[in-house]
């Protein structure tokens, strides 16, 4: 049985947690030893499941993001999470080495964790990465944009992915590592599960490769009912920090539809305002797939979740509040079976946003014909096809070397060209 | 051999590695082994590349928003994450994780209450160490941060327990071993005060031991006063301070040989404010070689500072920036050789004030007075001293 690190470095939705927890929870089955290493740990609290796994802190800098432009690019990304110097790189790649030493994982599976894979280079460690497509960039040189919406100038994505690149370079010579010739060889693992659809996927098209569905799980958490009664059905699943979610609350109470929400730590005065006769509200993640059976509007910010649940067929309203998220709402719009809002959406937005999904039929029809594309799609099927590929890599010799360990060499190397000929 | 690990959890600032690498060089000199788990990554590299193994520290959620004025020490916590007991509970889990991994001999912790609380639970032994202000005096409630401001027991006591229900929350399904009091998320094996009891923020007390401050001030650009028999002015200064311009500019003025040492100023702009007799640093100085020959020392009254300004008989002019510091600017000016202005005092007549101090026999008097008390500390057997407290609560 094999040692299984999932790293989750970048990237702050519950998504990440739940999605890595889901899978988690097969491997262990399975009698495999798991850690978390994660960036957020707070989200352990509502992760059941989980106290037989190793939890570590993921290295990450605590000066994320400060001073960086909004980021166009995933080595933009990266130059405002650490790859800004070499040395501040170092920090955090050698955390990562320091816990992959100790650890001693048999394979990464890296959830966002661009360092967690170059500390995995550097070691030899068999390594996949798992997201739904922003984490995962298409291997060119330099690493594309992700806007679509606005021109990037090219000078700027060379600039930040050749910054990144040498910092990258200067903290694995500092290990000992051989230096790369592009970012995107950072990237290199033994597969990528690379969890959502071409249509939906954050970069559009890219080099052929494998897509493996959406990785929300819709069968875990607790049972929820939808509550009595014959309003429309609304799947609230949004963070308590939205600036619009007052706003929705407000509507949602006024309003004569049956509501199930979970929205972590809510605050009670805010929860209290949302529950009702027709409305509940978990505390705990819900399990969605019966909710999602019966559903008329599901509401959420974009993430996995949101490409999880087009699966069921419902129509969704989408408050995405990062460009991530904001890339799936965009392309729920043009699959016709959705609505974005922007973040802080005033009262008139909200309800005619509302009004609009819940009664006109074309984004249910759009929604159940995407669905009837991935007839084959199921999130059991997904999970049970990903252990297999990682067991696989798992029982196969691993395909990379760790690299000589830094310090001096052998005095007496052969070298070639020299010696007796002369 | 001793497996050490060293936590540090809060407060900003080079302080926090500047004590304990020296500690982790004296151990490893004595053939025990340390590793490193640091809040912020920037400050890993450095003592990776010494061969020191290093981790990133469990990251508490920081609160939305933060008590202004914390009352007592469990007013601190709440600002610190601990109101958040699914925060904690991740935290406290990964520490045990890296403890059952790392297996160490005894824990010490450097403004690491979270790592204190997780090795308490493991029953490790375990070291405080620091300057005072992050080993509070404990009681039942904890008391009052702010001796000279009234306060009701009671206010203290909801406080309290605040903290305990949290850390009760958090501690569910993961340990039985819940402090049954606020003060218990202190207990250790040894409370190690890297600083001198006379300006130990809380005041001198029994249940802690005074190592004494440590060296490495010897680090930082040497300098050398001019030679002359005019009064010598030397500044330890923060440049984010608000009252930094003005006092920088009163110290142009005064009839003196100044040197400021501005670490964190742009290079550029130091130059620019060196003018006549006053030579303006952006980095810090050997403030061994400085200090002995200031005529007053002007700062914020960090401990470390302080301490060295104490040893060597200098009066001081205190601006403390924040609540340790005004206390630590307290203690120096109940012992009669210093003054201070609080942060929350509007700024005075700067040059008028260091023209004073720098007139004033009774500083002077008190400062003497101090230093011949402290004659013979040695500053870099401070470290030996904290590395054999930890070697011997390890071995047990």
């Amino acid at each position: 049985m094999a040692r299984i690190a999932f790293a989750w470095e970048l990237g702050g939705e519950f998504g990440h947690a739940m999605a890595c927890a889901a899978l988690a929870r097969q491997l262990h089955a399975r009698g495999h030893t798991i850690a978390f290493m994660f960036r957020e740990l707070h989200q352990l609290a509502f992760l059941a499941d989980t106290s037989q796994y190793d939890i570590f802190q993921a290295p990450v800098s605590v000066s994320e993001g400060h001073g960086e432009p909004i980021p166009a690019s995933l080595a933009d990304i990266l130059v405002g999470c650490g790859y800004d110097t070499g040395r501040h790189l170092t920090g955090l790649l050698g955390g990562w080495l320091s816990l992959f030493q100790r650890w001693k994982p048999d394979l990464v599976l890296a959830d966002f964790g661009p360092t967690a894979l170059l500390a995995a280079r550097v070691l030899g460690l068999r390594r996949v990465s798992y997201g739904n497509g922003f984490s995962i960039p298409p291997r060119l040189s330099p690493l594309p944009a992700f806007r679509f919406d606005e021109p990037v100038a090219p000078g700027r994505i060379a600039q930040s992915d050749a910054r990144a690149l040498a910092s990258a370079n200067a903290a694995l010579a500092r290990f000992g590592g051989a230096a790369m010739q592009h970012l995107a060889q950072q990237f290199e693992t033994d597969d990528d599960f690379l969890a959502t659809f071409p249509e939906l996927d954050s970069y559009g098209n890219r080099p052929s490769t494998g897509y493996w569905g959406p990785r929300f799980s819709v069968d875990s958490g607790v049972a929820v009912q939808w509550p009595e009664g014959h309003g429309k059905r609304v799947l609230v699943y949004l963070k308590k920090t939205l600036p619009a979610l007052d706003t929705l609350i407000a509507a949602l109470a006024r309003g004569p539809h049956r509501v199930a929400a979970f929205i972590p730590e809510l605050e009670p005065a805010r929860r209290a305002r949302l529950a009702g006769a027709s409305r509940i509200v978990s505390e705990r993640p819900m399990r969605l797939a019966p909710l999602l059976a019966e559903c008329d509007l599901f509401v959420s910010q974009g993430g996995n979740v949101a490409v999880g649940a087009l699966m069921s067929g419902v129509p969704q309203l989408v408050f995405p509040s990062q460009y991530e998220q904001y890339i799936t709402a965009r392309r729920l719009e043009q699959i016709g079976a959705g609505i974005m809002l922007p973040p802080d959406a005033a009262a008139t937005g909200v309800e005619g946003a509302l009004q609009r999904a819940l009664g006109d039929a074309g984004f249910a029809n759009a929604a159940k014909a995407f669905a009837r594309r991935y007839p084959r799609y199921s999130a059991p099927e997904q999970q049970r096809r990903i252990v297999v590929r990682m067991e696989e890599i798992l029982a196969r010799p691993s395909r990379w070397s760790a690299l000589p360990p830094p310090g001096a060499g052998p005095i007496l190397t052969p070298t070639q060209g020299s010696g007796a000929s002369r | 051999m001793a497996r050490v690990l060293c936590a540090w959890e809060f407060g900003g600032d080079l302080g926090h590695v500047r004590r304990l690498l020296p500690i982790a060089r004296e151990l490893r000199a004595r053939g025990h082994s340390t590793v490193f788990a640091f809040r912020d990554s920037a400050y890993l590299h450095g003592v990776l590349a010494e061969g020191f193994e290093a981790f990133v520290a469990p990251l508490l959620r920081v609160p939305a928003a933060v008590t202004v004025s914390p009352l007592n020490f469990s007013d601190i916590l709440l600002n610190l994450g601990f109101d958040d007991p699914h925060g904690l509970h991740g935290a406290l889990r990964a520490w045990r994780s890296m403890y059952s991994l790392l297996d160490p001999d005894v824990v010490v912790t450097d403004y690491a209450p979270t790592a204190l609380l997780a090795a308490a639970t493991l029953e490790l032994p375990r070291v405080t160490v620091g300057t005072g202000f992050s080993q509070p005096r404990v009681g039942e409630p904890l008391p009052a941060l702010r001796t000279w401001e009234p306060s009701d027991p009671n206010v203290l006591r909801a406080i309290d327990d605040r903290v305990l229900n949290s850390v009760r929350a958090a501690l569910a399904g993961v340990s039985d071993r819940v402090p049954r009091s606020a003060a218990g998320l202190f207990d250790a094996n040894a409370h190690l005060l890297c600083t001198f009891a006379e300006i130990d923020p809380f005041g001198a007390r029994a249940d802690v031991e005074y190592v004494g401050p440590q060296g490495d001030a010897t680090s930082g650009v040497n300098l050398d006063w001019p030679p002359g028999e005019r009064a010598r002015v030397f500044a330890y200064l923060k440049p984010g301070d608000a009252r930094f311009a003005a006092v920088l500019g009163a110290l142009g003025q005064l009839d003196a040989d100044v040197i400021v040492a501005a670490p964190g100023l742009a290079p550029e702009a130091a130059l620019g404010a060196s003018r006549g007799s006053m030579r303006v640093v952006a980095s810090t100085v050997n403030l061994e070689r400085v200090i002995g020959a200031a005529t007053l020392c002007v700062c914020h009254a960090g401990p470390g500072v302080v301490a060295r300004g104490l040893a060597a008989g200098v009066p001081f002019a205190l601006l403390p920036q924040h609540l340790e510091q005004y206390l630590v600017a307290q203690r120096v000016r109940e012992a009669g050789s210093a003054e201070l202005i609080s942060p929350d005092e509007p700024p005075p007549d700067f040059v008028a004030w260091f023209a004073s101090l720098l007139a004033r026999e009774d500083l002077k008097e008190a400062a003497r007075e101090r230093a011949s008390a402290l004659r013979g500390y040695s500053f870099a057997a401070g470290t030996q001293r904290v590395a054999e407290r930890i070697v011997a609560v390890a071995a047990g």
